[in-house]
């Protein structure tokens, strides 16, 4: 039986918005044309082709979206003015640098699906978008906001910032923060053990997050349990770091045999 | 030295070191300069709410084009929170580019690590308050913000304030009616407070979303970013910023205070040449 419930999509489609210095799009496409024989497309700034009017929108539209109490589900209000302006500002600029406003994921995700797919869903492109802001999901559990690193879906949303932000650093850095040391220093202290903002190892960790979105549009399982496997579901930057650059092999041998399945197609 | 001694002994046999002046003449002389100046002021062409790093900055950078600016503190030092750092220790940091503001009021400063300088709170905090005095702002400390003054369509003309003591003290004992000071714009410089700001959401005029708990990197950016016009003649600066638009908090760094302060002084300076 085959484990794909989607028919194999003719095109990885990637998309981007703000600065994303750090990865280099074109590596990763070709790491996952290469992993799956899937052909990708970069498809640049998502924003690019829309009228101002349409901007003007979106722009509104995220404003919208901002979580300002970690604690209570979004409820959707007006925007201030300069909350417009400041989405205006940073959608119209495809170099976007600054980022720490927390999104409401699912919303987030909704508003780049009306940009990026037209009439419907489309299951011929796996569509990835990787975006320098930041989104979280609720959690029913505890009551909170999460931020995130990927939210899997259509189109799938990465993020470069929730890649340093939302897998946790090691606890005694938390300590130390809140004893009022400068992060400058801590940073210092714990080099290596944690991703960071332009860190040169950003492309090849995020090759794996990137598999996993395309492995959610096949299978509709993005995760695996094994900590080797890039495909394991990290929520510590040690197990980021571990699953995605250090782990005994690229993929489980279950996902292995899966790429195996995908590149021996008829094509 | 020796000449100065011989004066001051001199001055001793005469048993005076100071001109006699009467306690009347000194009570005079502080209660005509104090009326003088608060007549003037009673008026302004920009009124800061809160003397903290922000207010200082936005006051130093209108009052130094000409520009007839009073900031009012309630407490009776000015500086608000710049003359300490983080957990009570009195060094404050700046990140790059805050460092060049630091250049530019002569305040010494050290680098820490790449992109972040560390400065001695109460040589940058006198340093920054001498800089909004020598350039003309003039200062109503020890009075609190109680209210603003509102004119056609609910835009910010003015604030009410009172005494900072009789806001201390229970309603029974001190029925002091507050005063009103007009001006063409208010900012709001009273840090996460947001004293102004919430004023008008008091009114229904405003809804604020009250600061993020999430800490990030960028939070000094997303302040400088949003500091404006929140409401017609009402312009946020500073921690207040955060507070209106429900930003994530930040670190004890100052360099997104100075740099909000500064922003706030152009969008104002800009509003002021259009009109």
């Amino acid at each position: 039986m085959s484990d794909f419930i989607q028919p194999i999509p003719e095109a990885i489609d990637l998309y981007e918005e703000g600065d994303l210095n750090s990865l280099d799009i074109t590596q990763l496409g070709e790491y996952l044309q290469e992993k799956t024989y899937i052909p990708f497309r970069i498809r640049g700034n998502v924003y690019k082709r829309f009228s101002k009017k349409r901007i003007e929108k979106t722009s509104r539209e995220l404003a919208g979206i901002r979580v300002r109490d970690h604690g209570k589900r979004l409820v959707s209000g007006p925007p201030f003015q300069a909350e417009v302006d400041y989405e205006k500002r940073r959608i119209s600029d495809p170099g976007w640098k600054i980022f720490g406003i927390l999104y409401e994921g699912i919303l987030y995700q909704k508003i780049i699906s009306d940009l990026v797919i037209k009439g419907g869903l489309d299951l011929k492109h796996c569509i990835i978008f990787f975006t320098n802001q930041l989104f979280g999901t609720w959690n029913w559990d505890n009551g909170r906001y999460h931020a995130r690193v990927s939210l899997y879906g259509f189109p799938s949303l990465i993020s470069i910032t929730g890649l340093v932000e939302a897998p946790a650093k090691p606890k005694d850095f938390y300590l130390k923060k809140q004893m009022g040391r400068p992060v400058a220093w801590l940073k210092e202290e714990y080099q290596g053990r944690f991703l960071d903002h332009g860190d040169l190892r950003t492309t090849e960790v995020l090759k794996g997050y990137a598999m996993q979105a395309l492995f959610f549009h096949l299978t509709g399982d993005p995760f695996c349990e094994d900590r080797d496997c890039r495909l394991f579901n990290s929520h510590w930057q040690e197990e980021v770091l571990h699953s995605q650059l250090n782990g005994r092999h690229d993929f489980c041998p279950r996902h292995d045999s899966i790429l195996n399945q995908l590149r021996g197609r008829d094509r | 030295m020796g000449d100065l001694d011989g004066r001051i002994r001199e001055m001793a046999e005469k048993k005076h070191i100071f001109t006699p002046v009467s306690e009347k003449e000194v009570t005079r002389a502080i209660v005509d300069a104090f009326a003088r100046q608060f007549i003037e002021y009673v008026e302004s062409d920009c009124l800061i709410i809160g003397g903290g790093p922000s207010g200082l900055m936005a006051g130093r950078d209108i009052a130094s084009k000409g520009v007839k600016t009073l900031i009012v503190e309630r407490n009776h030092y000015i500086g608000g929170g710049f003359w300490i750092g983080g957990y009570l220790m009195n060094k404050v940091t700046v990140r790059e580019p805050g460092q060049k503001i630091l250049e530019e009021l002569g305040i010494p400063y050290e680098k820490a690590v790449k992109g972040l300088y560390v400065a001695d709170g109460p040589h940058a905090c006198s340093k920054l308050i001498a800089a909004a005095c020598d350039a003309g702002v003039k200062f109503a400390n020890m009075t609190i913000f109680d209210d603003v003054v509102l004119r056609e369509g609910n835009r910010v003309c003015g604030a009410v304030v009172n005494w900072t003591p009789v806001n201390a003290l229970p309603r029974e004992i001190t029925c002091v009616d507050p005063i009103a000071l007009e001006s063409k714009f208010v900012v709001d410089s009273t840090g996460h407070d947001a004293c102004v700001v919430k004023k008008l959401e008091e009114r229904g005029i405003l809804k604020t979303i009250g600061f993020g708990a999430m800490w990030v990197e960028q939070s000094e950016d997303l302040v400088v970013e949003h500091t404006g016009e929140a409401h017609p003649g009402l312009i946020v600066t500073g921690m207040a910023v955060a507070t209106t638009y429900g930003l994530p908090r930040m670190g004890p760094t100052f360099g997104a205070m100075l740099l909000s302060g500064r922003k706030g002084a152009q969008v104002i300076l800009e509003k002021m040449k259009k009109k």
